[in-house]
């Protein structure tokens, strides 16, 4: 498999509608979905003391799936991991209130784009299959 | 998995911002009150103490980040600090010195506490619109 994730392409193999690129759109979905969860999880321990901050890296998690190739990428999951590199508070917290909106913002974003790249996708199949 | 555990979060946080705020409008109700609900002393300053939410210390570090838990009360508790001392001996609850002993409240503490807690609530607030907003598009898929 290509560096970009695509198949190489090889005339032997019939072309399917869940093709790398779909799956890996899915993944990413699920991927910045866990990341909403984290940042809320965070944005409401935001005056816990000593609270550690969690954060998803699906990008990376995505990458190393896409890399090993098989069924790397279906079964790639996205799990929390306590970030401890964050800047530490006088309580005990690191969570950074702007840093979450920051993130929360971007990856909202990301979300809506890797949507709707999924529904262009969904769209240009259906008109293949003839649908309206 | 699902976004539905993030508006979980928030939701506690919500809840959990609101009664910091009752808790403040409490303690600056009573600033000025020497006499508690039972007859004792000044009214003492409460505080509300947060924790994260989830299975708590024993069980297992992976299990307890699989779902957004957010927030909980851990409980609210008196702040032990002593009580101001104010000279007024026309005071009904004046000692022989005439010396009244007020609430240990601090209205700038607790001005600073109401702004946190209000912002905290407005960031918890946008968390969960986002949310809102990724569900909605994700719904769009099926027009």
């Amino acid at each position: 498999m290509a560096r970009d994730g695509r198949r190489p392409l090889d005339p032997s193999f019939s072309v399917e509608i869940y093709d790398t690129t779909q799956l890996s759109l899915e993944k990413a979905i699920e991927g910045a979905a866990a990341r909403q969860q984290a940042i809320a999880q965070n944005l409401a321990n935001v005056d816990t003391p000593g609270y550690q901050r969690v954060d998803v890296d699906f990008h990376q998690t995505l990458a190393d799936a896409l890399a090993s190739g098989g069924s790397g990428l279906q079964d790639a999951t996205f799990s929390p991991q306590r970030d401890d590199t964050a800047t530490v508070r006088a309580d005990g917290s690191t969570v950074d209130p702007d840093v979450e909106s920051a993130a929360q913002a971007r990856n909202g974003l990301e979300y809506e784009a890797l949507v709707q790249i999924s529904k262009a996708r969904i769209d240009i199949l259906q008109s293949a299959m003839g649908a309206k | 998995m699902g976004l539905f555990d993030a508006f979980d979060a928030s939701g506690s946080a919500l809840s959990a911002e609101r009664l910091r705020m009752d808790v403040t409008a409490e303690n600056l109700a009573n600033a000025q009150s020497t006499r508690t609900a039972n007859g004792q002393g000044p009214y003492q300053r409460k505080e509300v103490v947060l924790q994260e939410a989830g299975s708590g210390v024993g069980a297992s570090f992976a299990d307890s980040l699989q779902a957004a838990r957010g927030v909980q009360v851990a409980g609210i508790v008196t702040d032990p600090t002593p009580p101001r001392r104010v000279y007024d001996p026309g005071h009904p609850d004046a000692d022989a010195q005439g010396y009244v002993t007020m609430p240990n409240v601090n209205t700038v503490t607790e001005m600073t506490d109401l702004i946190g807690a209000s912002r905290a609530y407005e960031a918890n607030v946008t968390a969960m619109q986002t949310t809102k907003q990724m569900f909605a598009r994700t719904l769009d898929l099926l027009k």
